[in-house]
This record gives C-alpha cells, sequence and structure tokens, in this order.
C-alpha cells in the first residue's frame, strides 16, 4: 500500500475497473441467493424453478412466488442499500477524519442513532412512523461528537485514541439507552428485537421511505469525492487546490449521519460493515478515496446480505440477530487493521 | 552508595517522607512512607467508611446509624437486623471487595502497560468473563460454577488480547483496540446465548450482562475475598519493582529487577482480580479506569498508588451501588449502568483534554 | 363473581358458611408441601406477599388482599385485568427482580412465590416469612390448580380452591359442548419481524384445551421454550390454525392488529381471511395465571366465539 494517495490515478484505474465488475457480479450472486434460501420450507430448488418460471412470465399466487417476491426480495433491497449505505458512511468518516479505524458504529454515530430512537419511543411516538428523521438526527449528534473529538489537537492526529474516545462515546450512548429502557418496560418492549439488528419483515413502503435520504447522501457523495481526494493531501494542498475543507467537513457530516441513520432507522444497529468494507476495499485497490467509494458499494452489499443470509439458515426456523454475525466478523479485521504493521494514516 | 548512608545515619527521610525504623535501630532496616499517600489513603478510607456507613443505614427502609450497627452484630428490632445482616452486608461486602479487586487490576494493567487507559475492562476481559460466566448460568458450561468460568474467560481473553497485540508490543494504543475487537467479538458472543435461550433463564443471567451487586453469590463473595487478599499482599510486594518498570526497563534491568517476571506477575494479578470480581459483579469495567485515576490525583505522583487505587475503587463502588438504590427506588439501577454513565465522560476527559500524555 | 359457585350453588354455600366458622375458631397448624421441603402454617395469615402473577391471582380469588405484589411482564403496575380488584397495592420488584427490602418493609405473614424462585432469593426471604414455592414447573399440566390449591392451604382457605376449580371446569365445560370438534387455536404475540409463538403448555394454553381447543403446537415450537424467538415470516404457516389469539403487552389491542396487518405475510393466513384472529391482553395472556385469569381468559373465548360465557 502506497501510503500517499495519488489524485491522478493512472494504470491501477484497470485493475480497479475489473475488481468493481467482479464485485457487482457477486452482489448479483449473493442477490440470488438471498432469494433462494430462506428459514422457511421454501428450499432452494422450488424457489429456483419458481424464480425461472416468473423470469419467464409464468407468475402464480402460490406459496412459494409469494415467499420469494414478498419476504425474500424486500429484504434483499433492504441488505443491498444498507450494507452500501454503512460501507459508504465507513469510508466518508475514515476519509475525513484520516483514520482507517473511523467506523459509524465504532465511533458512536449508530449510537447516537439508537439513543434517539429509544427517547422518540419513550417519549410516545410510534416505533414505525417517527424512525427515519429521528434515527438521522441522532446520527447527525453522534457524527459531530466525532468530528469534534477528532478537531481536537492530539487526538485528532492519532488514530487509536479517537477510536477509544468513540468506543466511549459508544458505551456512554449505550447506557443511557439501557437506561431509559429499564424505567419503561413499554418502550423496552418495543426496541428489544430492534436494538440486535434484522431486516426481516420490512414492507416495500419501509424501502421507499429511506430513498429520499440515501438519494441525498449519494448526491453529496458525488459532488465531495475529488474535494475529499485533495483533503487527504493536507489542508494546505487541498485549499491551494480551490476546496474548501472546512465546507467539505460539514457535508460529509451530513452524508454520514444521512446513510447511518437510514441504514439504523430500518435495520437496526449494524456494527463493523463501515469497516470492513473501506478495509477490503482499500487492501484491492489502494488508498485514494474516490475509489473506495465506488468499491464500497459492491463489498459493504455482499457483506450484509451475505451476513443476513447465514443468519436465516443457522437457526432454522427462527432466525439469527444480524449484528451479532457482523460483530463476529468484524472484530477480527478490527485486530488485523491495528496488527498492521505501519498503521496507515489516511 | 552505602558508605553515604552509613555517614547519613540516622538517616533522614527525603523530603514529603516518613521513615518507620523496622526492627531494631542498628539493622538499619526502615520504611519510607510518602507523606501525600498516607494522607490520601487515610481520607479515601474515611470516605470509604462513611460510605458503607450509609449503605447500611438507607434503602427501601431507612435505619438510623446506630441501630444499623447494632443490627450488624444482631441486636435491635428483628426487621432492622434482617436488612441489615441478610441484605445490605452482604451487598456492602461484594461492592467493597469487587471495587477494590477492580480498582487494583486496573491500576497493576495501567503501571504495566504504561498507559492510563490499560484497564482489563478496556481490552475485553470483562466481556470475555461474562461470556463464560454467562455460558455457566445458562448451563452451556459443563456445570461449572460462575467464578471459575469466569477466570477461564478471562484468561482466554487476555491470552487473545495479548497474543494478538504480541507482535507491536504493549506500547501505544494499538493493543487497546485490539483488546476492543476482542471485547466486540465476546460481547456478541454473548448476547447470542441470551438471545438463544428461554425467557426465565435469561432473566437469571441479566445481572451479569448489566453489572449488579443484587443477588451475590456466597461462593463468589468468598472467592474473591480470597482473591483480593493474595492480590493486595502480592501486589505490595511488587510496589517497588514496578514503581522503576514504569519509568524506564533498562534502570530496572540495572537495579537487578527481573522485568519480564515482575510484568508476568503484575498480569496475572490483575487477570484473576479481574475474573473474581466480575464473577460477584460483572462487568462494571469502568471502576477500573476511574478508581487509580482518583488516587493519583490524590497522592503524589512518586510511587503507584496500589492502595489509594484499591480504596478509591471500593469507595466509587460502594457510591454507585448506594445510588442505584436509592435514587429512583424502588426501581433500581445496576451499578454497570450507573459506572459507566460516570465514568465514560471521565474517560473521554482524559482521552482528549489537549497536549497531555496519557502515560502512567 | 357469582360464576365461581357454578352449578351446586347450595352445598357450596353451605361448605363456605362451615368453613368461615372454622376459619373463625383460628386454623390450625399445617404443613405445606413446597419445592424447597416442608413449611409450617399457623394460624390464618394476614399480611400476605405475592411475588408471582399466579400467586396474586390464586389470592385474591381465594378471598384475601394481598398487601404487596410484583409488577406484570413489560408494566409497571399489576396487569390491568387484576387492576379493579387491588387498586392500591404495593409494588415489590419485577418479574425479573425482588426488591428484598420493599418485601421486609411489609413485614409480611406469609410469602407466596413462583415455581422457579431461586434458592439463595428463597433461603432470604424465608427469614423474613413463611414462603411458600409450588413445586413442579409452571408448564406442567395442573400447574395452576395446583398453585392455587397449595396457596389456598398457605391461607388458610382450602374448600375455596375446590369451589374455584370445580367452577372453572364446569364453565370450561360449557364452552367445550358449544365448540365444533377439532378447533384449533394458537397464541401468539406479534413482532415486526415475525410473531413470538406462545407453547400450549403456557397457561392461556391449558385454558385452551380445558375450553376444548386443540393446541399442538409443540411440535412446532422447540421444548422448554415458553416463549419462542421471533418465528421467520417464512413459517408464519405454523400459527395458522383456526383461531389466532393475537396477544399485545402494550398498546391496545385494536391497533396491534392492524399493525399486524400491514405485513403481507400475515394478511395471507388462512385464519386472518376468516377474520378468526382475536386481539387479546397479553398481560393477561402470556403473563398471567391462577384462577381469575382463567377465568377472564373463558370470558375473552366466549366474546370472541359468539357463545354463552355461563351454564
Amino acid at each position: 500500500m502506497n501510503g500517499r494517495p495519488r489524485i491522478a490515478a493512472g494504470a491501477p484505474q484497470r485493475r480497479v475497473r475489473l475488481w468493481f465488475a467482479l464485485l457487482c457480479a457477486a452482489t448479483l450472486l449473493v442477490c440470488v441467493a438471498s432469494l433462494l434460501f430462506g428459514a422457511g420450507a421454501i428450499g432452494p430448488l422450488d424457489s429456483l424453478d419458481t424464480l425461472i418460471r416468473a423470469l419467464s412470465g409464468h407468475t402464480s399466487d402460490d406459496n412459494a412466488w409469494f415467499t420469494i417476491e414478498s419476504l425474500r426480495a424486500p429484504r434483499t433491497a433492504i441488505g443491498v442499500l444498507v450494507g452500501a449505505a454503512l460501507a459508504v458512511a465507513g469510508a466518508l468518516l475514515q476519509a475525513v477524519t484520516r483514520n482507517p479505524l473511523a467506523e459509524p458504529g465504532l465511533l458512536g454515530v449508530s449510537g447516537g442513532a439508537t439513543f434517539a430512537v429509544a427517547i422518540a419511543i419513550a417519549l410516545g411516538a410510534d416505533a414505525a412512523s417517527l424512525r427515519v428523521p429521528v434515527a438521522q438526527f441522532g446520527a447527525l449528534a453522534g457524527c459531530v461528537a466525532v468530528l469534534a473529538a477528532s478537531r481536537v489537537r492530539g487526538a485528532g492526529d492519532d488514530p487509536v485514541r479517537l477510536v477509544l474516545a468513540g468506543a466511549v462515546l459508544s458505551g456512554l450512548l449505550y447506557a443511557l439507552t439501557s437506561l431509559i429502557l429499564l424505567f419503561d418496560e413499554r418502550t423496552a418492549d418495543e426496541i428489544r428485537f430492534w436494538v440486535v439488528g434484522s431486516f426481516a419483515g420490512r414492507r416495500p413502503d419501509d424501502v421507499i421511505a429511506l430513498l429520499p435520504g440515501l438519494a441525498v447522501a449519494a448526491v453529496v457523495v458525488v459532488g465531495i469525492a475529488r474535494p475529499l481526494a485533495a483533503l487527504a493531501l493536507g489542508e494546505h494542498v487541498a485549499s491551494g487546490l480551490g476546496h474548501r475543507p472546512r465546507l467539505v467537513r460539514l457535508l460529509v457530516v451530513l452524508a454520514v449521519a444521512l446513510l447511518v441513520g437510514s441504514a439504523t432507522a430500518i435495520a437496526g444497529p449494524i456494527a463493523f460493515i463501515g469497516l470492513v468494507a473501506p478495509f477490503v476495499a482499500r487492501g484491492l485497490a489502494g488508498p485514494d478515496v474516490r475509489t473506495t467509494l465506488w468499491l464500497c458499494l459492491p463489498i459493504g452489499a455482499v457483506l450484509t446480505l451475505g451476513a443476513d443470509v447465514v443468519s436465516r439458515l443457522v437457526v432454522r426456523p427462527s432466525e439469527l440477530p444480524l449484528g451479532v454475525l457482523t460483530a463476529l466478523i468484524g472484530a477480527p479485521v478490527l485486530v488485523a487493521v491495528v496488527r498492521s504493521r505501519r498503521l496507515p494514516t489516511l | 552508595m552505602t558508605t553515604a548512608s552509613e555517614h547519613a545515619r540516622p538517616a533522614l527521610a527525603p523530603a514529603g517522607s516518613w521513615r518507620l525504623p523496622l526492627g531494631s535501630a542498628r539493622s538499619g532496616r526502615s520504611l519510607l512512607l510518602d507523606k501525600r499517600a498516607c494522607v490520601a489513603n487515610l481520607l479515601l478510607a474515611a470516605a470509604l467508611w462513611a460510605a458503607c456507613v450509609a449503605s447500611l443505614c438507607l434503602g427501601e427502609v431507612s435505619i438510623t446509624p446506630r441501630a444499623a450497627i447494632a443490627g450488624l452484630f444482631g441486636y435491635g428490632d428483628f426487621m432492622d437486623v434482617f436488612v441489615v445482616q441478610e441484605l445490605r452486608w452482604t451487598r456492602l461486602l461484594a461492592g467493597v471487595l469487587s471495587g477494590g479487586a477492580f480498582a487494583l487490576a486496573g491500576c497493576l494493567m495501567q503501571t504495566l502497560a504504561r498507559n492510563r487507559l490499560a484497564t482489563p475492562g478496556i481490552i475485553g476481559l470483562d466481556n470475555g468473563a461474562t461470556a463464560f460466566a454467562v455460558a455457566s448460568v445458562l448451563g452451556v458450561g459443563l456445570g461449572i460454577a460462575p467464578p471459575a468460568m469466569a477466570l477461564v474467560g478471562a484468561s482466554v481473553a487476555t491470552a487473545i488480547a495479548f497474543g494478538l497485540a504480541g507482535g507491536i508490543g504493549t506500547q501505544g494504543y494499538r493493543f487497546l483496540v485490539a483488546g476492543i475487537g476482542v471485547g466486540a467479538a465476546f460481547d456478541a458472543i454473548t448476547r447470542l446465548m441470551l438471545a438463544r435461550s428461554a425467557i426465565d433463564a435469561a432473566n437469571a443471567a441479566y445481572p451479569w450482562t448489566v453489572g449488579s451487586l443484587n443477588g451475590v453469590g456466597a461462593l463468589a463473595l468468598n472467592m474473591l475475598a480470597i482473591g483480593l487478599v493474595i492480590g493486595l499482599i502480592g501486589a505490595a510486594a511488587l510496589a517497588r519493582a514496578l514503581g522503576v518498570v514504569r519509568f524506564s526497563e533498562g534502570v530496572a534491568q540495572g537495579l537487578g529487577i527481573r522485568v519480564a517476571h515482575i510484568r508476568l506477575g503484575a498480569l496475572v494479578l490483575s487477570v484473576g482480580l479481574t475474573a473474581l470480581a466480575v464473577a460477584v459483579a460483572g462487568p462494571v469495567g469502568l471502576i477500573a479506569l476511574i478508581g487509580p485515576e482518583l488516587a493519583r490525583h490524590l497522592s503524589s505522583r512518586r510511587g503507584v498508588p496500589l492502595m489509594g487505587a484499591t480504596l478509591a475503587g471500593a469507595l466509587l463502588m460502594v457510591v454507585a451501588d448506594l445510588a442505584g438504590r436509592v435514587l429512583f427506588s424502588p426501581i433500581e439501577i445496576p451499578v454497570g449502568l450507573i459506572s459507566t454513565v460516570v465514568g465514560a465522560p471521565v474517560l473521554l476527559w482524559i482521552l482528549l483534554r489537549p497536549g497531555h500524555k496519557i502515560g502512567v | 363473581m357469582s360464576f365461581f359457585y357454578g352449578r351446586r350453588r347450595t352445598p357450596g354455600l353451605i361448605v363456605a358458611l362451615a368453613l368461615l366458622l372454622l376459619a373463625g375458631t383460628a386454623h390450625a397448624a399445617r404443613t405445606l408441601d413446597t419445592a424447597y421441603g416442608d413449611v409450617e402454617i399457623d394460624g390464618t395469615p394476614e399480611r400476605v406477599v405475592t411475588l408471582y402473577e399466579g400467586a396474586l391471582d390464586s389470592a385474591v380469588a381465594l378471598g384475601t388482599t394481598p398487601l404487596a405484589a410484583v409488577a406484570t411482564r413489560g408494566g409497571d403496575s399489576v396487569a390491568n385485568y387484576m387492576h379493579d380488584h387491588v387498586p392500591d397495592i404495593a409494588i415489590v420488584g419485577t418479574a425479573r427482580e425482588t426488591n428484598i427490602e420493599a418485601v421486609v418493609a411489609q413485614r409480611p405473614d406469609v410469602i407466596l412465590a413462583s415455581s422457579n424462585l431461586s434458592e439463595p432469593q428463597y433461603r432470604l426471604l424465608s427469614k423474613i416469612a413463611p414462603t411458600v414455592v409450588p413445586k413442579g414447573s409452571s408448564f406442567a399440566a395442573d400447574a395452576w390448580q395446583n398453585e392455587t390449591r397449595l396457596f389456598a392451604r398457605a391461607l388458610g382457605r382450602e374448600d375455596k380452591a375446590e369451589q374455584l376449580i370445580e367452577a372453572f371446569d364446569a364453565r370450561a365445560e360449557h364452552i367445550r359442548a358449544q365448540l365444533p370438534a377439532h378447533t384449533e387455536a394458537a397464541v401468539a404475540r406479534w413482532m415486526p419481524q415475525g410473531p413470538i409463538v406462545m407453547s400450549s403448555r403456557i397457561f392461556a394454553g391449558r385454558v385452551l384445551s380445558a375450553a376444548g381447543f386443540e393446541t399442538g403446537n409443540d411440535g412446532k415450537i422447540a421444548a422448554n421454550r415458553p416463549h419462542s424467538d421471533p418465528l421467520s415470516l417464512e413459517n408464519l404457516d405454523r400459527i395458522d390454525s383456526d383461531w389466532l389469539f393475537l396477544a399485545t403487552l402494550n398498546a391496545d389491542g385494536e391497533s396491534a392488529l392492524a399493525k399486524a396487518r400491514t405485513s403481507p405475510a400475515f394478511e395471507r393466513l388462512d385464519v386472518v381471511q376468516r377474520d378468526q384472529v382475536v386481539p387479546v391482553d397479553g398481560q393477561l395472556w402470556t403473563s398471567a395465571s391462577g384462577p381469575l385469569a382463567a377465568n377472564a381468559i373463558l370470558d375473552d373465548i366466549a366474546r370472541a366465539l359468539g357463545i354463552a360465557a355461563q351454564p
């Protein structure tokens, strides 16, 4: 890995494109797997049969088609969206804090979203309706706290110190959430199954509710990718190139809050995707944030949806909490990142 | 050096210290006591005593201090005697012992790693011990008692965290983040086990996940008491050497201290104390960070405040438990939540204070 | 509460009167066979503390007014159906944790607890007052009847317990007679990611089968897990039956049903198509136990099926 990011990517460009194509193919594969496998009685062969008949125009109203269309298709879409959103949020946060360990879950952004949702439900909001904007607001607060911490002299230069601060902030937010749950049994009951993370039982409307936030975030990300790459060379260089570092940081915070807030609202707090996906992306294509962002899309989707498929199959006829599974995948990667001989500052 | 001290007899204590002669004056053996550390320890002990009395008196039923002390020895109204002897005394003992053990373990590990953030809780020991203890409560663990399982869990977590950190040394923060990773994995396993168990069994394991002093087992408490005594003796034996090791390994080796032995000893004590304390109180890891911090603020910077940290940890635990019982009665707030809500801002302050080193 | 006397009103009254006379002449000392060995109780306890919803229910049904109880699951007071019976009862803990200091403060004569009270807790409580812990699992077939008998012995009201149980049997028999043969029923709580299916061995399941329903879902959810994980929506057909009782702990039943109906998987169930989903109070159906609860559940069943509740 070359420590200095390149502004002008030349020869590796083709390799990146190849990887991107391969990863998109992998995403497609996982999507198909997600449609084929489930905790129910409709096995992969039945599903495949139904799917092929549906593709040739023969839809029917039997159980197999219903399971695929109404149960597995929405959660597949959510898996892809949430995975891509979390991965991109991680890559953005890592670029702006110049810290390969900055992960929304580790740094308290997801914790902020969870805390906000718990407060909203405790104050009487219905779990389903208010969730998205509330979670986005909570994520925004968490994001601002992280960035403020990273701007403190001393802590900002030291990648690991920031992560420690984030871990402590997360711990604090989860403790406060637990306190609310302790005092309010109704909230505890409503939120109990949400905090472990899951894609099950979400309806197409829920997915549509996410789209505006994600679209805005996408526009912002496209707009700031280039200045962000320049910022990696240092504030002076970025200013010299005509970018405004403060504005860029502000926009990144906004984008991360939108992405993490949306993802958390629909799926619950899901840890470590924002760490693992950019880590893999950098390993494949080098540290330039513009390529990292592109590669993060399919990698996040594959990881998250793959974990979801596994969670359906392990403890049939029930399902495993998704957040637990991603933590088990993510923890070793975290260790691997810190173990790498020279911790690259981005 | 020998000649210098011969001439200086009767020896004068260095500034800020008392010298207590041990045995006959001729033997020349004496104990140097740091004045500020002594005063600090006395202060902490007094505060702990006050907190203990308050803890025996306050609660759902209020008892006068006099009746509480009488009740402790079995005199007075039946209800007072029962509440003091059976409920509050056990709980107080659990608080004092576990708080002391957590903080002593924290202080040892901080000194050993030369990092104020390197406490057992942060590098995942608490979570490891909790995961194994919960496995034991839920019957996954071959019916071994929770304290023993907690010990196994803490050792496994330590082995993993330090093993992974082996390549990068114990200095800096990387090994802390490796520990965070280990802790996250164990935490996920705990949540998985709880999600997979019947609701009544999950309720039985609940105190393990938040940290609570309610319903402490006698076996775990006895083991912790023995462990803390051994820990304090061991720590006293290591204190001088640790005081040197924390500055420079080179100097320590020059003075004939076997650095590797000292570090291993401190690590073993730290892991053992943490595991036994987790077996009693659950994961209340932040005490291990705030206790030594408080002790360091009160006493001088010269020594390693092992005794002060133990007292401070016990004090903090007793106060946190008392607050959890009294503040929102009849709802009881687990001591783990209180210590996180209070301790996390302290930790953030240490981390983010501009321009400060985090060495011990 | 006239239904407690059931068909045999006159003999029941005579027995009750005789009992009252007996109770008036100081109840004899008796030995109770509990989960933690024999417990001696002398006289008629006046200050009763219940640490279990079934115990509270039984004690009230037997005609005593307990001083304190634990909160119902998912609430911060006693269950809704108990509220009017004991309007100003003290709360001494939750289903998860008992606040023993609060129990002491009530200075009880007897403590009635659940069958899964832990031994250390029992040892503490039994120093305060004789503590009655039912033997055997609360999922056993005759669990609530046996518990009621035991608590009645503790309170010195054995015969009243037999009346209560006979009256329940009569009512259940009456409903059974009106029910078509082989009518299936299931109890579930709705969660957005899937329902939590209640085992037929929990209290409500026992009452349903006493009333003639077939509730054999033990093959569908794992043994010894009375409250299952959320079932995967793909396996939703496992809760399909003739009648589905949809319990909710917090929101009112109708809105919980409306929420469930927004799920296409739920909408597809036969029982939903036939409109035979009955929203019920989760505190009563999934947390409570005891004679009052049993009769309240019979009331719910009769109302839902549109049949006569009383013989």
